[in-house]
């Protein structure tokens, strides 16, 4: 039982762990060049501090960045469960109350807003993906064209376009289209990403509700936090898993290669007035290349496969000559040891 | 009772342990050298473009008289298959006598764009059966297709049945249309050809992330909380680390291959279905008359079994042989059970059928 302490002492013990806390971070943190947090700060402030000073390392800087990534949403989640713990008498826990604390957890200052009863949404906030970089810059560029067009209800981008810029006019309005609807589908994503999160914790309460035999009850916070875990992944995969989810990825991914390609022959286009190589030069040359070099093999194997027929032919005709000529002159066919002498 | 018995001062106590554990991974993270991969000696036998093929070295000469070539995907780097002493397939099978030869496709480069499956199964993959065959005076060999390579020596087979001895297939997918399979769900709203027109190569940080996106919360956060635990441990930090390191050092997609692969197998389901043809090879499962055995992990996220299973009802052969392994789409190589149960399977295996 945990109501034995008064929930005073337990604030100094949590204000006593905070300092423990920070002096973990100042002792590790000493060496290095930075200033030491102030601790004021809330307790993911810590883990900035760390993440910046890894950003100079250099050294196993990708894995660290996840693991910092991923520890600060832990850590949050926590602080918030432990304020539960704390504040509450945990052995008659209350499953809506610890669900509040998951959703506190991911709703602390200094975490990403989007984290806000969404996780999943702030998981993969990076849909676009690493492998299409540049597109965080896309809102920027657009946002002139976007705002117009949504001023006028989008209809700035049917528009007809005509004068001197008619075809620039022309292709900007397109990619602008383009770049909505992408946004559009992104939005639909989010949605489905916000369901699937609501569902995580209606999930995370029925788990909840299991564990009450005794023997299956959840006594770390870990095991609280692997639980949730469990229900999210079940609830984004009855998503991921539908219909519906296919047809929003579909969309999504569909619209992102659209605004690429809008971008690429724009980029093409600047890179062709300033005298420089473009990609579709490249790769029509490397489709020429690709083309002679399967042609070339297949002439090559064409013609191995010829002269092969041919000795085989002629090995053929030898075969039955040799006897025929043997016979014709009586020539005493080689013994065993004569063939073996030779050799 | 309720469901949480979280007592405040073991909450607390676990929450300082972390910190703890974090604060002093500041200087372990900082301490470790580049983790190195690849457990075994190897010499290159072929090379061809990006393409090198290596024989492995074991501490004795092998006694098996018909070699094993293991054909990989292309998604991923094959030093899966001999990522550390204590982990790998490869040693494994070498300390059983086996003979293995390995295909490395290479990273492909926008000059590989053009690369079609016909390139990679009737072309490499197939001179690099003749070249191992070659070495050997054998007319076939033993292929062992891995996932995406797994579907690859599956055409080989049907098209090349006369090369192949025993063919062995690992976590391979082959009815790409079962409910389970959340990769191909996706995949089949997708305008594939509007993403190769787009993106030409497939960049592999694209591909990685829809990986991880198939289990976003573990992938992308438990898994890395789970880090913490060992971050006072060297060797399982350096152990986590190279396989983090596998894990994103992946190579780009040639996009004409992505392209077919994506629409005959994902979209179409052609290796079921039918009406698969790889350049002007006419692909049939029905083909595949040698023995097969056909290896799953029971936990695979990434090919579930559901897609394996199927290849019993659908090859030619009379000699079937089925392993599911305790496990997931990585473990099959690397967790201890694997290296206790799945190379000795497969040589009991070959050793019955040569």
């Amino acid at each position: 039982m945990a109501g034995k302490k008064p929930t005073q002492d337990w604030m100094a013990d949590w204000q006593a762990l905070q300092k423990q806390y920070w002096s973990a971070w100042q002792d590790a943190t000493r060496n290095a060049a930075g200033t030491v947090p102030d601790p004021a700060l809330p307790w993911h402030e810590g883990l900035e501090q760390w993440s910046r000073q890894f950003a100079n390392s250099g050294k196993q800087n990708e894995t660290a960045e996840r693991l910092l990534g991923s520890a600060k949403a832990y850590v949050a989640l926590m602080q918030s469960m432990l304020a539960v713990a704390a504040g509450k008498d945990a052995g008659a826990g209350v499953q809506a109350a610890w669900t509040q604390a998951l959703r506190d957890g991911f709703d602390l200052p200094g975490l990403n807003a989007a984290f806000a009863n969404n996780p999943l949404a702030a998981m993969l906030q990076g849909l676009r993906g690493p492998g299409a970089h540049g597109f965080s810059e896309l809102p920027q560029a657009f946002a002139p064209f976007l705002a117009q067009a949504k001023a006028e209800g989008m209809s700035w981008l049917n528009a007809p376009a005509f004068g001197y810029a008619r075809e620039h006019q022309e292709r900007m309005q397109k990619a602008a289209a383009a770049f909505a609807q992408f946004q559009d589908a992104v939005g639909k994503y989010n949605a489905l990403m916000l369901q699937s999160s609501q569902r995580s914790f209606a999930i995370f309460e029925n788990k909840l509700a299991e564990r009450s035999e005794p023997g299956r009850q959840i006594d770390s916070l870990r095991g609280l936090y692997d639980l949730w875990v469990d229900a999210a992944e079940e609830a984004y995969a009855e998503i991921a898993l539908s219909d519906d989810f296919r047809k929003v990825y579909g969309d999504v991914v569909n619209a992102q290669m659209r605004v690429r390609a809008h971008v690429q022959a724009e980029v093409e286009r600047l890179g062709s007035e300033l005298g420089m190589p473009t990609r579709s030069e490249l790769d029509s040359v490397h489709k020429r290349l690709h083309g002679l070099r399967r042609n070339g093999a297949d002439a090559r194997i064409a013609g191995l496969e010829r002269e092969l027929a041919s000795v085989r032919s002629e090995l053929t005709a030898l075969k039955k000559a040799v006897p025929r000529a043997v016979a014709a002159h009586k020539i005493p066919a080689p013994s065993a040891k004569t063939a073996k002498r030779k050799r | 009772m309720g469901p949480i018995r979280i007592e405040p001062q073991k909450a607390l106590e676990e929450a300082q342990r972390f910190n703890r554990k974090l604060a002093a991974g500041l200087s372990s993270l900082r301490a470790l050298d580049e983790v190195n991969y690849g457990a075994t000696a190897k010499e290159e036998v072929y090379r061809e473009d990006k393409l090198v093929l290596y024989r492995f070295r074991g501490d004795k000469a092998p006694t098996a008289k018909v070699p094993i070539l293991i054909a990989y995907a292309l998604v991923n780097r094959p030093y899966m298959v001999d990522l550390q002493d204590d982990r790998s397939l490869v040693r494994n099978l070498l300390a059983r006598g086996e003979d293995v030869y390995l295909i490395d496709w290479g990273y492909p480069d926008p000059s590989d764009r053009y690369l079609t499956l016909d390139d990679y199964i009737n072309g490499y993959l197939d001179r690099c059966v003749d070249a191992v065959a070659r070495r050997h005076k054998l007319d076939a060999i033993n292929l062992l297709g891995i996932c995406q390579g797994g579907a690859f020596s599956l055409c080989y087979a049907s098209t090349h049945p006369d090369k192949i001895r025993n063919l062995i297939t690992m976590v391979t997918p082959v009815d790409f249309h079962t409910s389970d399979n959340m990769l191909s769900h996706w995949t089949r709203g997708m305008d594939v050809d509007l993403f190769v027109d787009t993106l030409g190569n497939v960049p592999a940080d694209l591909m990685n992330w829809c990986y991880l996106t198939l289990k976003p919360v573990r992938l992308f956060q438990q898994k890395y909380i789970g880090l913490v635990d060992i971050l006072d441990d060297k060797i399982e930090l350096e152990n986590f680390l190279r396989m983090e390191k596998w894990i994103f050092d992946s190579p780009d997609q040639a996009g004409e291959a992505f392209r077919q692969f994506i629409k005959d197998f994902y979209q179409a389901n052609k290796l079921v279905n039918g009406g698969l043809t790889i350049g002007d090879k006419d692909v049939s499962l029905k083909n595949i008359k040698m023995p097969v055995l056909n290896i799953f992990a029971e936990q695979d996220h990434l090919v579930p079994p559901s897609a394996s299973r199927p290849l019993r009802q659908h090859v030619g052969t009379r000699d079937y042989t089925e392993l599911a392994f305790k496990g997931g789409h990585i473990g099959i190589y690397v967790s201890g059970r694997a290296q206790r149960e799945v190379p000795g399977a497969i040589h009991e295996w070959l050793s019955a059928r040569t």
